[in-house]
């Protein structure tokens, strides 16, 4: 009979669980609909935040803690210097987490750019050198390098209790085993189901308010309730994934036309920044439900949406873009100028399209913090509705945001220089890396054109700093074939590794009597 | 990184690999996260491709030349492409430790750093670096940017300072006394952290 009555008992909780549950999603999704409408925030999810990173990183430790009692029992080997205990250190961010110093590499770029300190050298031991440089810093770009890592998420400092981010070769503790089981069961059943609505709810009214609004005869009414219909919209969908955003330097914000420039890390980026602001979309015409949503968004502001056949048409899509910059009373537009999903640790190369259009560019930076929940979309790995479902059932979105102050086109300055200087900026107020490298090489392979361009920088390294290319000193290799080997091997006696070419020409002359008629005339040649 | 693979590596192989290559359990994990990412087809063994496919090799002048010698000294060869385990992997990069003097058996001494280089020169890999293979090497290194003439000289006195019994090409016994003035060790050495 007691098994009979705790069944009950079960029954009863879970009769009255459900009978709230429904009621408690919908009074939540009431109030967000109200707070997103009016542009206030309770500051709830701040403060859920902070209590998550705390669990976190407690949960770090108690892992480190017990690996450090493993490690130590299986412990054989004699005592050194790096087998003692590490002290357990906090790590705050990945670009702690390096395999290697990088030292060959840098030495080969200082060398290609000319940068190095090179005593007069002959070719051969140049060559021979830089080969071996090269070897090296092939082999360290083997180990670690800067470029694929940006494609692939980013490596946490601590674990976040979702399993997307475990190691495979993790130690998980029965502690935080229990904590992923209570987090699992808090985003599936009580996160998502009111995600869902709320998304369903932001799509619902974005849709059919915009059409709504389309109706509207009086241009200024219009623009003011679509405005409003936008926010509200974009609103409800980030608090639809849990977003915590902050903006940075409001008062930079483009309000009046042109076109807004940030770095592209995920499908999300417009919504994050539309949320704030309202902007006018540029994309391909999609069919379906994607080109519904399209044609209701149209109705009531200027969007920029292209045929598949005018998007290949470089001078239309350019001509189109200007004209619509150039209109005042358009919404400013948003770009992605690196053209695909970046890892949000670095900003990669720009094109330089979207920099010819207009002279004055509104630049904004974008930096998640993937420790509640990585918004970076791997697109070459997740699928479009697999990753929506990834955002749905993390914990957070957490992001910051810089408005920078409006940039212009310096004078004589091209599209590529334009586009470098803002890329710099924006890598400088996010915190990230500026790399020059192209995220197209997400999929395509390196082109040809580099490395001819790393060929020909190694041709001037030598022509510049080595005898590689004097006449002079081809000629004089004829004469020291023909001298006869006594001869010879006397002439080099007298010369030594470090003397430098002029050195080496006058030691020469003095012993070889063409040598010397052939610099009086080479010098001649010159004057 | 979200790697879910089935590839994982077991504490006994971490163990066997760090007694071969004197790396520590730390970096043996560390460079398995690499070759896994490298791996992107998780296929649990690399090819020349994939190692090509990481941009900042594809852009070093020598880094077709590198490759080859990586699957020439510790490759497998299966259906006529060359594979790369991670076993393999890690003893090939053990050559580049920072020689530790004191220990007489390691893998990375410098006799073992000159012999990296040595394959990467002899392409035909008879144990001989001849003048055309030189030039070869030279070629990858200026590209089309020096007369065939001047790659001949260079070729030719390269060849010349080095080959000490004058048969026209270069041993391996030639081209370590030729290195002897060269920082071998600082030169292929590359420092892991921690």
């Amino acid at each position: 009979s007691t098994i009979a009555a705790s069944a009950m008992l079960l029954q009863f909780v879970v009769g009255l669980a459900s009978l709230f549950y429904l009621p408690f999603i919908f009074s939540i999704v009431l109030l967000v609909i109200f707070l997103s409408a009016t542009g206030l925030t309770l500051g709830i999810r701040k403060r859920i935040a902070h209590l998550l990173i705390a669990i976190f990183e407690w949960g770090s430790d108690v892992s480190e803690s017990e690996e450090q009692v493993s490690e130590s029992v299986g412990e054989t080997r004699e005592e050194t210097a790096e087998e003692q205990p590490a002290p357990i250190r906090k790590r705050h961010s990945s670009s702690d987490l390096r395999i290697i110093k990088r030292e060959h590499s840098e030495l080969i770029d200082s060398k290609l750019l000319g940068q190095d300190v090179l005593k007069k050298k002959s070719t051969v031991s140049v060559l021979v050198d830089d080969s071996l440089d090269f070897i090296s810093a092939g082999i360290e770009s083997i180990i670690e390098d800067n470029v694929t890592s940006r494609f692939s998420a980013e490596q946490l400092p601590s674990w976040n209790l979702l399993s997307r981010t475990k190691y495979t070769f993790m130690h998980i503790s029965p502690k935080l085993t229990i904590l992923w089981i209570l987090g699992f069961y808090f985003r599936y059943l009580i996160l998502v189901p009111i995600r869902v609505c709320l998304f369903c709810v932001g799509m619902a009214s974005m849709v059919f308010i915009t059409s709504a609004v389309g109706y509207v005869p009086n241009k200024a009414v219009k623009k003011w309730l679509n405005r409003r219909a936008m926010l509200t919209s974009m609103r409800i969908f980030s608090r639809s994934f849990s977003s915590i955003v902050n903006f940075h330097d409001r008062h930079n914000r483009a309000t009046q036309g042109g076109i807004c420039v940030a770095n592209h890390t995920s499908p999300m980026d417009v919504m994050i920044l539309s949320c704030d602001n309202c902007y006018a979309m540029v994309g391909q015409k999609q069919g379906g439900i994607l080109g519904f949503i399209q044609k209701s968004l149209s109705k009531a502001e200027h969007h920029i949406w292209f045929e598949r056949s005018e998007a290949k048409d470089r001078m239309a899509v350019s001509n189109r873009m200007r004209e619509h910059v150039e209109d005042p009373t358009k919404l400013p537009i948003i770009i992605f100028p690196e053209g695909t999903c970046i890892n949000n640790t670095s900003v990669m190369m720009f094109k330089k399209g979207s920099f010819e259009i207009s002279e004055t560019i509104y630049p904004v930076a974008m930096k998640y913090d993937s420790r509640l929940g990585d918004a970076f979309w791997n697109s070459s790995k997740q699928s479009y509705g697999e990753y929506m479902w990834m955002m749905m059932t993390s914990w957070a979105i957490t992001a910051d945001v810089w408005y920078l102050p409006p940039m212009t086109r310096m004078e004589g300055e091209d599209s590529i220089a334009f586009a470098r200087r803002v890329k710099k900026a924006i890598a400088k107020a996010g915190g990230l890396v500026d790399l020059e490298w192209d995220g197209a090489l997400k999929r395509e392979k390196v082109s040809n054109k580099l490395i001819a361009l790393q060929q020909k920088l190694y041709f001037e390294r030598l022509s510049t700093r080595t005898s590689m290319c004097s006449e002079i000193t081809d000629d004089s290799i004829d004469i020291l074939k023909n001298m006869s080997e006594d001869d010879r091997n006397q002439l080099f006696k007298c010369l030594d590794e470090a003397d430098d070419d002029n050195a080496v020409i006058r030691k020469v002359s003095e012993f070889i009597p063409e040598v010397a008629a052939l610099v009086t005339e080479a010098v001649k040649a010159e004057e | 990184m979200g790697n879910n693979s089935s590839l994982m590596l077991r504490d006994e192989e971490i163990d066997v690999i760090s007694k071969e290559t004197e790396f520590n359990r730390n970096q043996i994990v560390r460079l398995y996260s690499r070759f896994l990412s490298l791996d992107k087809k998780a296929q649990g063994f690399l090819e020349r491709e994939d190692l090509l496919n990481v941009p900042e090799l594809a852009v070093n002048p020598l880094g077709d030349r590198i490759v080859d010698a990586f699957f020439t000294l510790a490759g497998d060869e299966i259906d006529n492409e060359k594979r790369l385990n991670f076993r393999q992997f890690v003893r090939v990069l053990a050559f580049f430790q920072p020689v530790d003097r004191s220990k007489k058996n390691s893998l990375n001494g410098r006799r073992d750093k000159l012999k990296f280089a040595f394959i990467m020169y002899d392409l035909n890999k008879n144990g001989y670096i001849t003048r055309e293979e030189f030039k070869v090497i030279l070629n990858s290194m200026v590209g089309a940017n020096i007369t065939t003439d001047q790659l001949d000289k260079i070729a030719d006195r390269t060849i010349e300072e080095a080959d000490v019994d004058h048969d026209g090409r270069i041993s391996f016994e030639e081209f370590c006394k030729a290195m002897e003035k060269t920082d071998i060790e600082e030169k292929m050495s590359i420092r892991f952290l921690n």
